[in-house]
């Protein structure tokens, strides 16, 4: 497979400590990709790198099948970028902050109106960003970040500081990049409830290391939802759906059926009826992206 | 390159600091007109304006000035992840440090050629019938200008290193104040980067030769200085933590 983004072996030590540490990071074309963790996890260190920012103590960074350290700028050409707290020059209006990039990347001007307007500052377009908020400030990142039309978008946690409707907008924004301009897309979050929403990919990075990496798809199965039982006998009940092959697990008052699928709930339920079973309550109890998270996280420091 | 220039040059028009530029020419106009009454005895009458006008300029406006321009050309750089945004951009430190140079010497060609004019008005207004010196005054602006080369590029090692604007200002004053002391010390005198510009505008220095100050002392001092101030702040860049 071809990747946008691949990372081998990645490390960054400051001193003794490794703010990140052997990771693998890989991107396809076309994704979203969301990078998630919790903060300190070394997500910002991560985009440095990537970005040629900052050198690797140890390990390889290629962005779209070119090694970083002998390509930079040709990369670069090609990568937009938002890392950590929004930079502008705050002596400029958003329009001339714009205009600096502008004349480095060679684009044509009419780029500036066109970005200004996708993240909806083109009435401030002429005002001084000193007075801007954090979410206006956040947003004029974003533009400069796609003034060249990049393959590769990569925002350092971009929600931050915007209101819930401005989050809805950057959201819509953002899942519009690669259909509309086959952009790739990697959005680093400490929020899942944001990357579930927005990614199709997920990486999920605590303490420096690459715990979890997969599709968003994938990710959802570890919250599949499973059905608690509620019988007049739970142990009874139990052992005959063991006995019928069906997986499930004896609660203190409930049987925890582990389904795949609907049909297979259905067929427990009718089972347990014919058996002469007074079903009391069947209930779905989902475990939510934060538990498995916390989880994830969890079992890689006990580890 | 040029598109690096171009854009350094945006950022810094935009600042509103070069009306700075204008203060040391105009400085220099009023001293000159200014001590219009004392009347040494001279081959050419230019020449006393000469030594009046240099001596305030050189030896304080223009390593302070240039020293601002310094700190100026970086301070927006610090202030609010400047360095992040321009070096994610497709271009290399070596590039920016460059242009930042460039942008900053030929500002102050730019100022010393105001201070020309300055002088020549001087001159225009006084009356002065004597010939216009060219040479002299020539050798004056453009040595004043080579000499500062070293010394900018120091002042912008500084400015990269110090996230404050008030600490490279302040080691800038610090160390231009004691030149006038300087210069007069036959050792360190020539040795001393905020002394230089001063001593390669002086007129009445060695006259044979194309500056005031004799070739090997330009070459061994700015020459050797200017290697070391700028390679020191490129290096210096090149492995800053951004
Ligand atoms: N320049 C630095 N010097 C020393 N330690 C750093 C530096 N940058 C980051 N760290 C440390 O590296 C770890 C990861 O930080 P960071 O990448 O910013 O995490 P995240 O972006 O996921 O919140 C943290 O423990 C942080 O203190
Ligand atoms: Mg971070």
């Amino acid at each position: 497979m071809e990747y946008i983004v691949e990372t081998k072996h990645l490390t960054k030590s400051f001193g003794k400590e490794k703010a990140v540490s052997n990771l693998e990071m890989k991107i396809p074309k076309g994704e979203i990709y969301g990078f998630l963790g919790p903060n300190g996890a070394g997500k910002t260190t991560t985009i440095r790198m990537l970005l040629g920012l900052m050198r690797p103590t140890s390990g390889s960074v290629q962005l779209f099948g070119k090694d970083m350290k002998n390509n930079r700028i040709e990369i670069l050409k090609n990568v937009g970028s938002l890392v950590e707290n929004p930079s502008y020059y705050p002596h400029l209006t958003a329009k001339e902050n714009l205009e600096a990039s502008r004349k480095i990347l060679n684009v044509p001007k009419k780029r500036i109106d066109e970005v200004l307007q996708q993240v909806r500052l083109h009435e401030v377009a002429n005002k001084k960003v000193k007075g801007f908020s954090l979410g206006m400030k956040q947003r004029l990142g974003i533009a400069a970040a796609m003034l060249h039309q990049p393959e590769l978008l990569i925002l350092d946690e971009p929600t931050n500081g915007l209101d819930p409707s401005g989050i809805i907008e950057m959201r819509q924004l953002i899942q519009s990049l690669p259909e509309e301009y086959g952009m790739t897309v990697l959005i680093s979050s400490h929020l899942l409830s944001e990357i579930d929403q927005m990614a199709t990919r997920v990486g999920v990075v605590s303490k420096g290391k690459m715990i979890f990496q997969d599709s968003i798809e994938t990710m959802r199965k570890f919250a599949q939802a499973s059905i608690q039982v509620k019988v007049n006998d739970n142990e009874a009940a139990w052992r005959s759906l063991l006995a019928n092959g069906q997986k499930a697990d004896l609660e203190k008052e409930s049987v925890t059926l582990q389904a795949e699928d609907d049909e297979q709930v259905a067929a427990s339920i009718r089972y347990l009826v014919q058996l002469g079973f007074s079903i009391y309550r069947v209930q779905e109890e989902k475990r939510s992206l934060e538990n498995i998270f916390l989880e994830m996280t969890k079992e890689e420091q006990a580890g | 390159m040029f598109s690096v220039i171009n854009s350094e040059w945006y950022k810094l028009r935009k600042s509103k600091v070069l009306f700075l530029l204008l203060v040391a020419p105009l400085i220099g106009l009023f001293i000159g007109l200014a001590n219009s009454s004392i009347e040494i005895e001279e081959i050419n009458a230019w020449h006393e304006k000469l030594v009046m006008m240099n001596f305030t300029y050189a030896i304080l406006f223009l390593p302070l000035i240039s020293g601002v321009l310094a700190s100026v050309i970086c301070k927006y750089e610090h202030q609010e992840g400047g360095w992040k945004q321009l070096m994610a951009l497709p271009v290399t430190r070596g590039k920016v440090f460059l242009s930042k140079y460039l942008l900053l010497i030929l500002l102050m060609l730019a100022m010393q050629l105001m201070y020309l004019v300055s002088i020549y008005l001087v001159g225009v207004i006084e009356g002065i019938t004597d010939p216009f010196p060219m040479d002299i005054v020539w050798k004056s602006i453009f040595g004043g200008w080579v000499a500062t080369l070293p010394l900018i590029a120091l002042q912008l090692w500084v400015s990269i290193a110090f996230k404050s604007f008030a600490a490279p200002f302040a080691i800038n004053v610090i160390f231009t104040l004691p030149t006038i002391l300087v210069i007069n010390s036959e050792r360190f005198g020539p040795y001393y980067p905020w002394g230089q510009p001063f001593l390669m505008m002086n007129i009445g220095g060695s006259t044979g030769d194309v500056f005031f100050v004799p070739w090997d002392q330009i070459l061994t001092v700015v020459g050797s200085s200017f290697l070391i101030f700028f390679i020191g702040g490129y290096l210096y860049f090149q492995k800053k933590a951004i």
